[in-house]
């Protein structure tokens, strides 16, 4: 295995138009044929998710810098995930069959049909919210708008602050997570908002002097959670039911993508309320709209949940199974659904992140058959081969 | 030092004192590294009679194992927590690699001049603060002086990384150990920083007490 | 000890034995046993004339507990017999062929005992092993001493030491007259020091009937060690072999476990009771196997440490069957370090049968396959754990 160094193959430089099915490297340097076959060994140049298929099954592919922003600025990726971009200067997924798996059955659906619900799950570090980045990534280029909770358990556990929902009795609101949401959801969709032109069918009051009324954009609801942080888990509700509707009516495209689904579902949360005790999730403003888009009763759109061993974990989650964790409403509410199971890396998969590493100086201590040891170290689990490779 | 400890120095391979030690005085330490094997292969041969005592659970001959890693590793163990310090170490480590790539990422010309490898790093670090003498309080006529002393190669090794610990535990309440310990090494293997600083003093500190050195021997 | 059955005074009924008792005593085995410088204490049959001079009071004493001994040693020997034909007339094995290894099977099996103590349980043994050795008399009815070394104290000893030099003195004197011909010390026929140790100090103290102080002991060391280190030491062979102790049981480490064959046709070799600390695991390993590797069930990351996976990675690496064998491992017992050293010993134990004669060694010399004995040192009193002692306060 040469270990030739990359000097000139900074995909992320290659823009978006320049995907075609050409396995050639970019224009920068003259490259010597053996170097590009090395890079092409494990990297891809199809950048568009929906072109993936069998073919780069273990192959990277570079997210272009803008859309990583666009749509990943506001979470998405796992935090280690993110420092690795950093360190290595590009944004890259491995193309993989869970994810290719959920893309063909998108690309497949009947949309004039009821939303259909795909579950992600697995052990703990086999790549759920990779997959789900995949998916995202081919949304997003494909003009569906998304609904993209990156970490639902975020909410539960470590709401920036809970205060007593002012319209509904006994109701705990969060204001600051349901306005970074808010932020979150216009800069991944502002773009095709615009595009789309898509209006309120209502009119919403918030308060004696202030409401939206009917027919102004969605741009405007939104900007108004973000503004008025009061309101921002109302708005919240507001603009899911309005994205359902505009959906059944085929104005737009929906897809959900909720990471931690089970959080919704746990007995309890980390939440306090006003007499010191713990809140279920059934009591917070925001589990509301996002329990009610996943339901099978609209059209044109697709829905994708994970469910995760580390969603909650008050009392040690002993199986990844979805009707373990989901429970029996999160089983009743969800059912039916598509499982799909991420599972460690193949053989041809890992061969191929190694490569990675080391073509991005990340593993420099190389003796014979260290390939070998990380595989039995770390049983193939992306997790704990990130983890192993640390210290090398 | 005890009178049997003077014994046990004194006596030879043929002799069996007993040390303070659950293996009998027979058994010898093993060679774990294959390498290291390979290297003595004729004294090898002597020891086919001689029972090997077993070998502990922290070394062992994978990729995952270096010698001056695992004496850091040690020294950063407290109340016995080594998978805490073995922890510890590895993000030290990978903040030294992130460091290393983002200056390689960004340096315009030689791209291959700078070091990514941290063990190598740290062992150059740990090379660079390597004091050649010490100095030890010697009392003469009711005067302490500071006399330089000549000083082991196992000394100088663990009191480099001694040091290195030292300044890396020296920090506010914010910043984490990986993080100070990656910029100390970093520093020392470019040698500057402050470990190399102690070190360079201590030499000054032997080069003016030249004068006493005599006292070693009164 | 004698066992005594029924509480009979067994020399009176036995009379006839008494004279058989030293025939049938069984000689002890082993070259140390025989304490050559200690012989049943006799009393000298002295010549008539002798017999009219007066015995001093201390000469007196002293050939009274002599022959108080020796009566004693007697009906010891006596009593062992006697019990020992008892025992094998109760395991109804036949009494003149029984050895000592019988003696302790059916002792242990007729008083079983649930003692800690080994030393405290029923034991028959031989009295020359239960009683220590004495000195034979080392001066006539005179006081006259018989050892010229006698004022020593310790003459056993410094003969001892006397011979070393002697020995060493004309090896020195051959290697002089040899060299003088032109002639050089014969490296074939070297002393093969490898495996052999000098005897320890307790046991030199057996073999001399006499104690020794620690500097008389490495006093000893030194001069064997002079002795050996002669070129023409080979000559005095027998001289040192007397002196010096295996190290090592070379026959367990050859004998390496044929692998069986399972119901899919690979060879696998289970290795029990694979301990460490308070761990206790069984091990099996499958010869052409992929690598994989299963605890309890669950695979590697059974262990959270990466330590503890590091040792199991450690013998298939060494032994370089890393993707080649499926390792199958229950453990109970103990914490995951504990836990990860016993499948570490189960593995190295049971990949001996698949590898060759010097990647065994290899092995061994990295320490692979020894068990580890190593338990937890206990508290002591007056100190805060095992070695760390409270802090010193000067008042």
């Amino acid at each position: 295995m040469k270990m030739i160094r990359n000097r000139f193959g900074n995909l992320s430089r290659v823009s978006a138009q320049l995907q075609r099915h050409v396995q050639q490297m970019s224009t920068n340097a003259a490259a010597a044929p053996e170097e590009g076959a090395v890079i092409n060994e494990f990297r891809t140049a199809v950048t568009n998710p929906g072109e993936h298929s069998a073919l780069q099954v273990a192959k990277f592919y570079t997210i272009p810098a803008e859309q990583k922003k666009q749509i990943f600025a506001g979470g998405g990726l796992p935090k280690q995930y993110e420092q690795q971009i950093k360190t290595f200067t590009e944004a890259c997924l491995m193309v993989r069959n869970p994810a290719l798996e959920l893309l063909q059955y998108i690309k497949a659906t009947d949309l004039t049909k009821p939303v259909v619900r795909y579950v992600l799950y697995g052990e703990n570090g086999t790549g759920k919210t990779l997959s789900m980045a995949h998916v995202l990534h081919y949304g997003a280029l494909n003009d569906f708008l998304l609904v993209h909770v990156p970490w639902a358990p975020n909410w539960m556990k470590r709401p920036k602050e809970a205060s007593n929902a002012a319209g509904q009795e006994g109701m705990i609101d969060l204001p600051f997570d349901a306005a970074a949401w808010l932020v979150h959801f216009k800069a991944q969709n502002s773009q095709l908002l615009q595009r789309l032109q898509l209006k309120t069918s209502k009119e919403y009051v918030w308060s004696k002097r202030e409401s939206t009324p009917a027919g102004s954009s969605l741009i405007e609801l939104v900007e108004h959670g973000i503004a008025r942080i009061k309101y921002a888990s109302e708005t919240t509700a507001a603009l899911i039911a309005e994205l359902k509707q505009l959906s059944t009516a085929g104005q737009c495209k929906v897809m959900v993508a909720i990471d931690g689904f089970n959080a919704f579902f746990h007995p309890v949360t980390r939440i306090f309320s006003d007499n010191k005790q713990l809140v279920t999730p059934d009591r917070i403003t925001l589990t509301q709209p996002f329990l009610d888009i996943t339901n099978y009763d609209w059209t044109n759109g697709v829905c994708i949940l994970s469910v995760d061993k580390i969603a909650m974990t008050e009392g040690h989650m002993d199986s990844h199974m979805p009707r373990y964790l989901l429970g029996q409403e999160g089983f009743e509410h969800l059912d039916p659904f598509v499982p799909v199971l991420v599972e460690n890396y193949t053989d041809k998969e890992f061969h191929s992140y190694i490569n990675y590493y080391l073509d991005r100086h990340w593993i420099n201590k190389t003796p014979q058959g260290f390939e070998e040891q990380l595989k039995f170290m770390s049983n193939k689990n992306p997790y704990s081969l990130m983890q192993l490779v640390r210290a090398l | 030092m005890s009178f049997l400890s003077i014994i046990a120095g004194k006596t030879s391979k043929y002799s069996s004192l007993r040390l303070m030690s659950v293996y009998p005085t027979q058994y010898v330490e093993p060679i774990v590294q294959k390498d290291k094997q390979n290297e003595q292969k004729t004294e090898l041969s002597k020891l086919y009679h001689v029972p090997i005592k077993a070998a502990v659970n922290k070394s062992s001959d994978t990729v995952f194992h270096d010698d001056t890693k695992e004496k850091m590793i040690n020294y950063i163990t407290k109340k016995g927590n080594s998978a805490l310090a073995r922890t510890l170490l590895s993000k030290t480590f990978e903040l030294i690699k992130r460091t290393q790539t983002e200056h390689m990422n960004l340096a315009k010309g030689e791209k291959n001049a700078i070091n990514t490898n941290a063990e190598t790093l740290l062992k150059q670090a740990v090379e660079n603060c390597r004091p050649l003498l010490q100095v030890t309080a010697i009392k003469r006529g009711g005067v302490t002086y500071q006399v330089p002393v000549p000083i082991t190669t196992r000394r100088s090794y663990f009191l480099a990384m001694k040091w290195l610990l030292d300044a890396a535990r020296e920090k506010e309440r914010k910043v984490s150990l990986p993080e100070k310990l990656a910029w100390e090494i970093l520093d020392a293997a470019h040698g500057q920083g402050r470990v190399v600083k102690r070190k360079d003093d201590l030499h000054r500190q032997c080069e003016s007490n030249r004068a006493y050195a005599h006292y070693r021997w009164s | 000890m004698a066992l005594r059955v029924f509480g009979l005074n067994i020399v009176r009924s036995n009379r006839n034995l008494l004279k058989n008792a030293h025939k049938l005593s069984a000689p002890p085995s082993g070259y140390m046993a025989v304490a050559p410088f200690a012989s049943e204490v006799t009393v000298q049959a002295a010549p008539a004339a002798v017999q009219k001079q007066k015995v001093s009071k201390a000469m007196r004493a002293y050939l009274k507990r002599a022959n108080e001994h020796d009566e004693f040693m007697k009906t010891q020997h006596l009593e062992f017999q006697i019990g020992k034909r008892h025992l094998a007339n109760m395991m109804g094995a036949n009494a003149e062929t029984f050895t000592q290894e019988d003696i302790d099977e059916a002792i242990s099996y007729l008083f079983p005992s649930g003692l800690y103590d080994k030393k405290a349980r029923p034991a028959l043994k031989s009295p020359d092993v239960v009683f220590p050795a004495r000195k034979a008399a080392e001066f006539d009815e005179t006081g006259r001493p018989f050892h010229s070394m006698f004022y020593t104290g310790k003459p056993n000893f410094f003969q001892l030491l006397h011979d070393i030099v002697e020995e060493t003195n004309k090896l020195a004197d051959l290697e002089e007259r040899l060299l003088r011909r032109g002639n050089k010390p014969d490296e074939n026929q070297k002393l093969e020091m490898a495996g052999f140790q000098l005897l320890p100090k307790d046991q030199l103290e057996l073999f001399l009937v006499e104690s020794i102080a620690d500097i008389e002991y490495s006093n000893f060391t030194k001069s064997m060690e002079r002795l050996i280190a002669s070129p023409y030491a080979y000559k005095s062979k027998s001289f040192i072999e007397r002196f010096l102790k295996p190290l090592m049981d070379q026959s367990k480490q050859l004998e390496v476990p044929k692998p069986k064959i399972d119901e899919e046709g690979r060879q696998y070799i289970t290795t029990y009771e694979c301990l460490r600390k308070t761990a206790r695991a069984d091990v099996t390993v499958r010869f052409p196997g992929t690598g994989k590797i299963s605890i309890n069930g669950k695979d590697i990351l059974y262990f959270e440490d990466e330590n503890c996976k590091e040792q199991l990675l450690f013998p298939l690496q060494f032994s370089e069957l890393l993707g080649k064998v499926d390792v199958e491992a229950n453990v109970e017992g103990g914490g995951p370090s504990g836990q990860a050293g016993a499948i570490r010993w189960g593995i190295a134990m049971s990949l001996r049968s698949f590898v060759d004669q010097e990647m065994i060694e290899s092995m061994r010399l990295a320490g692979l396959l020894t068990r580890d004995y190593r338990r937890r040192e206990r508290k002591k009193f007056g100190q805060e754990g095992a070695r760390r002692k409270y802090t010193w306060k000067k008042r």
